[in-house]
């Protein structure tokens, strides 16, 4: 009986440090978990200032936007910059080798991995809704990079577009218990002359916020009232 | 009691949380004019607490004639998190609305602001969606 106690406790007193890499991936490396809010950018320009620095076919493509070809208007993915930009909040899901994004905002994730890998060679030929990120802790700053996001999504709710060719550096800090400054560099040849960068911040939710489940498809009635002008890709 | 102060209780939630925005999937300009505000006083018909947006049908007299509005919220998880819940209206409750018409002339309402008959606002926040009064 005395052993099987004693077995118990060895069992416990090892699986305890086990769980606590799992959350944090490492004990040298801040712990990102938790339930954190958005800071709503419906437009990224107003956050940097001026708009971006188009390129003459990113400058056409802006004078051009029409709010009703918005994709999340027809409950496609929102793209990794919008997920971080929209009024909806995300949990962080932080283990030693992958860090997930859940976002309630279509109910979309994203995968971080931190376990060296290079990006899939054929990413760019097959670009996905939400990219290929890997991530890498520098000092106590997770730096994420991202290619391979197709043009179907827009960079926010104003309508500012990319092409296939963004690539998207982030930086994120924890200011304290409660912040996290999120840093994003846009770089699309395409559709921009130079890489430009904004910060945000991550605020904390309450011990009781949960991520819920966002079924957009469930009644998305506003697609049958979107109106306006067309401006179809090419 | 513990009923009043519950009930005490979720107001003030709401009250504290009443600056915090509501979700919106698209921009107020993909859907609603804001050259086409409107305002009317009415009775529930239905309620749609349903994602993307929550709807709220409402019956109003329209000179004389009675025009059911699809009156169009926040999306439900943002109003949970603020203290509202799909039975915070029902159908028979009147209701005030202030907010504008869809631009494809339908009976599309994008509702700023819904107010009881004692004066209390429901669904209370920002509509974060690039439309009037919402924050840039």
């Amino acid at each position: 009986m005395k052993g099987s106690i004693l077995l118990f406790c060895v069992g416990a007193i090892a699986f305890v440090p086990t769980l606590v890499f799992a959350q944090t991936g490492s004990s040298n490396h801040p712990d990102l978990n938790g339930f954190w809010n958005n800071q709503y950018t419906p437009n990224l320009a107003q956050a940097l200032g001026h708009e971006p620095p188009y390129t003459p076919y990113g400058l056409q493509r802006w004078k051009g936007v029409d709010t009703k070809d918005d994709p999340t208007g027809r409950c496609l993915p929102v793209g990794p910059s919008r997920a971080f930009t929209a009024p909806m909040p995300f949990q962080l899901v932080q283990g030693p080798n992958v860090m997930a994004f859940l976002y309630e905002y279509q109910t979309i994730y994203r995968l971080i991995y931190m376990d060296g890998r290079q990006h899939p060679p054929d990413i760019m030929e097959y670009p996905e809704f939400m990219g290929h990120s890997t991530g890498r802790w520098e000092g106590d700053t997770l730096v994420i990079d991202t290619v391979g996001i197709n043009d179907r999504s827009w960079l926010d709710t104003t309508g500012h577009e990319h092409s296939a060719k963004l690539h998207l550096i982030e930086r994120l800090q924890k200011v304290d218990e409660n912040h996290l400054k999120w840093t994003v560099t846009y770089d699309d040849p395409v559709f921009f002359t130079e890489p430009w960068s904004i910060t945000r911040n991550f605020t904390r939710g309450k011990p009781t916020d949960r991520i819920m489940a966002y079924s957009c498809e469930e009644n998305n009635r506003d697609v049958e009232h979107l109106t306006g002008g067309t401006n179809k890709k090419p | 009691m513990r009923r009043y102060l519950l009930a005490v209780s979720g107001l003030c939630t709401g009250l504290l949380l009443a600056a915090i925005p509501l979700a919106a999937h698209h921009s107020f300009a993909a859907e609603y004019d804001n050259n086409k505000p409107i305002k009317f006083s009415g009775k529930v018909t239905k309620v749609e607490w349903m994602n993307p947006h929550i709807y709220v049908y409402v019956d109003a007299n329209d000179n004389g004639k009675t025009v059911n509005y699809a009156v169009e919220g926040g999306a439900p998880n943002g109003l949970y998190r603020q203290g509202w819940r799909k039975d915070t209206l029902k159908a028979g409750d009147p209701i005030s609305i202030e907010g504008f018409l869809a631009k494809d002339g339908s009976n599309t309402v994008n509702a700023r602001t819904w107010v009881l008959p004692d004066g209390k606002k429901v669904f209370a926040g920002n509509n974060e969606d690039g439309g009037p009064a919402a924050k840039p």
